[in-house]
């Protein structure tokens, strides 16, 4: 199955971001059964036509480091255990027909939206005077010189005008070219913005009306089974006298947002979803610097972004028969919300429910020990042990481009993540930030207790059950990096669960 | 790769299992003076004393890979210590043994008996060797000490 996963606007970057550290972890979506999916293919597009948005540029950085780490790691195998599982590829690398020009990107060209004002995209000057009036009427002044190169500046009305376009792009001709019977597609976007506020019911849209295009497959796409989650709001913004984008509003827009989303996307009579995913927060969020796009728009990552991130895997999981009927049309929309065990300021991984941390406690904290050990460990056990059993880890091994781009790029994404969720409100703190020792790294999480004190978790612990692993199993056939990676995850796996308190 | 290291245990044992029975040749070839080793094939001593020698350097080997066997002490300098060990343990019981044996009978070889374990250190460090690297490849964290294969 591919997930084509539509990520639009800011909002749609950060939870992409949010899946990519959980996929690196190793989460991957289950059935109902509890097993994972197979064959899953996540095929993720940013639509946003902000493309210097500091946001977008930092998620596309990871998915770039993600998909060359995994490449590394397991070259085309799709289903795999372990750190970076998830398969994440671009439209490009599995379109086949070679007559569509696409980039091996993970962003939507949205170029013909992105160089003009609005309102020489409408054509405003070249509209009569009545036109123009009514134009007048339905966009405000800076709306119509916007330029849409910042995005919409939480102005949908310029959105849902400039992302209609979409359907004649060559990405959505891709995207409909290679959708196949059993393929999904998900659409993360907020509510309360510009770009995703439009962008998600007019691709829907367009989705759903692709009977009325040009294109190959347009009979399994509008069947196609979609979901989406919508980003209620969850962030603050400083004060500002420029009130292009104010606080104030957001609720106002959801509210409005949500009411069309219920006439055209979810309502009984008129159910073009499958399923639909809200999540918000009305704790407020640490302000975020006004920005409407001129500086580069760069927000601190936000728990809410990290259970956002949950929702497409959990829509990978749906049983067909769920989401569809017998003829392939989609059944009423089915609703999801979510919610904290405790409601606390303070967030670890005891305040979330139990399915919640079934599903991310155990490869969080194997990434994170994995993160520990990269960092503190593995220089100097080079020449020693399971370094030494074929294929062999020599010191070169912490030049190569695999190892820098994982350490050097993508462990400082995690970081990075890891920090500004904590330094947020509610302030994420699944592990002890700046904690090296892995015995008290888990965030009110403790080793187990013996007769002599609490047992111990260090880079040793690692080495030894790495040695005993590494000397039964035979990874001559494999990559020093997959070696490496596979031997820690099981290590990771044993070691967590004899020696640290079980919180599942 | 198993297979290749069971070669490497039969290896071993064959080689002190020849040591054993070329013994006094081994020592000899090395260290001999008339009258002391003599004596020393006369009371048996040429039985014993590489029967310890062997004893010590395979039960020690066997204590590093096996009941050590630990990421804390898996570098060369640790196997070298265990080295150590064996190369004065050996001579030091040999040593006595030898004195208790010459005493019952009412000899003194004090400089001989000394020189003879100066050869036997060699050949405790020799079947340490040995020792080490027929049984090394099934220790969890040791199987790469004191030189990675």
């Amino acid at each position: 199955m591919r997930l084509f996963l539509l990520a639009i606007g800011g909002t749609g970057s950060r939870v992409l971001k949010s899946l990519l550290m959980l996929s690196a972890a190793g989460v991957r979506p289950v059935d109902e059964d509890g097993r994972p999916v197979p064959n899953l293919e996540i095929v993720p597009v940013i639509i946003d036509p902000h493309k210097s948005n500091e946001d977008l540029k930092r998620t596309e950085a990871l998915l770039t480091n993600y998909r060359s780490i995994r490449n590394r790691l397991y070259g085309n195998e799709v289903n795999v255990d372990g750190f970076f599982a998830n398969r994440i590829v671009t439209l490009r690398e599995i379109m086949s027909d070679s007559s569509i020009q696409l980039n091996d990107t993970f962003i939507f060209n949205l170029s013909a939206v992105e160089r003009e004002k609005f309102r020489d995209f409408i054509g405003y000057d070249t509209m009569n005077e009545a036109n123009q009036a009514l134009t007048s009427l339905l966009f405000a002044d800076y709306q119509l010189e916007n330029r849409m190169n910042i995005g919409f500046v939480g102005s949908p009305n310029i959105g849902s005008v400039a992302l209609n376009e979409i359907k004649d792009s060559n990405e959505f001709k891709a995207l409909a070219n290679v959708f196949n019977a059993g393929d999904r597609i998900f659409f993360i976007s907020s509510i309360f913005g510009g770009t995703g506020a439009a962008g998600f019911p007019i691709m829907v849209k367009n989705l759903r009306q692709a009977s009325n295009l040009d294109i190959n497959n347009r009979d399994v796409l509008r069947r196609a089974p979609i979901g989406g989650i919508t980003v209620l709001p969850y962030f603050n913004i400083e004060h500002n006298d420029d009130h292009r984008i104010d606080k104030a509003d957001f609720i106002v827009k959801t509210q409005s947002a949500l009411y069309y989303y219920k006439e055209t996307l979810t309502g009984a009579n008129d159910s073009e979803l499958n399923a639909i995913f809200y999540v918000g927060d009305q704790e407020v969020s640490k302000p975020y610097v006004y920005d409407p796009g001129e500086f580069g728009q760069r927000n601190r990552a936000h728990l809410i972004e990290m259970v956002a991130a949950l929702a497409p895997l959990k829509f990978a999981g749906i049983a067909d028969s769920r989401l569809t009927d017998q003829n392939g049309f989609p059944m009423p929309t089915m609703a999801f919300e979510f919610g904290l065990e405790k409601d606390v300021r303070d967030v670890d991984f005891l305040a979330f429910g139990p399915s919640t941390r079934r599903l991310i406690y155990e490869p969080l904290v194997r990434f994170h020990l994995l993160f520990l050990f990269l960092r503190t460990g593995l220089r100097g056990m080079i020449g020693q042990g399971f370094t030494e059993d074929a294929p062999k880890l020599k010191s070169d091994f912490l030049t190569s481009q695999f190892y820098r781009t994982l350490t050097d790029q993508f462990m400082r994404g995690y970081v990075d993540w890891l920090s500004e969720m904590y330094d947020n409100n509610r302030s994420v703190q699944l592990f002890n930030m700046g904690e090296n020792d892995m015995s008290n790294a888990i965030h009110h999480v403790h080793t187990r207790k013996t007769l002599l004190g609490r047992k111990t978790v260090d880079n040793n612990t690692f080495k030894a059950e790495m040695n005993k692993l590494s000397r039964d199993a035979k990874y001559s056939t494999h990559t020093v990096e997959y070696k490496l990676l596979d031997l820690f995850n099981r290590a990771a796996t044993t070691i967590i669960s004899d020696r640290y308190e079980n919180i599942n | 790769m198993k297979k290749q290291h069971l070669v490497y245990l039969i290896i071993g044992i064959v080689a002190t299992v020849l040591f054993y029975i070329f013994r006094v040749e081994a020592y000899e070839s090395i260290y001999s003076v008339a009258g002391y080793s003599d004596q020393l094939y006369n009371l048996g001593l040429y039985d014993i004393i590489p029967l310890i020698t062997i004893a010590v350097a395979w039960v020690m080997a066997g204590i590093y890979y096996y009941a050590i066997n630990s990421v804390r002490f898996d570098r060369w300098y640790h196997w070298l210590v265990m080295l150590a060990l064996v190369v004065v343990l050996a001579p030091v019981v040999g040593y006595l043994v030898n004195s208790r044996i010459f005493d019952e009978n009412g000899l003194t070889y004090v400089a001989e008996s000394l020189t003879f374990e100066l050869v036997n250190i060699m050949w405790a460090a020799v079947l340490f060797v040995v020792a080490s690297f027929s049984m090394r490849w099934w220790s969890t964290n040791c199987h790469h000490t004191p030189i990675p294969q």
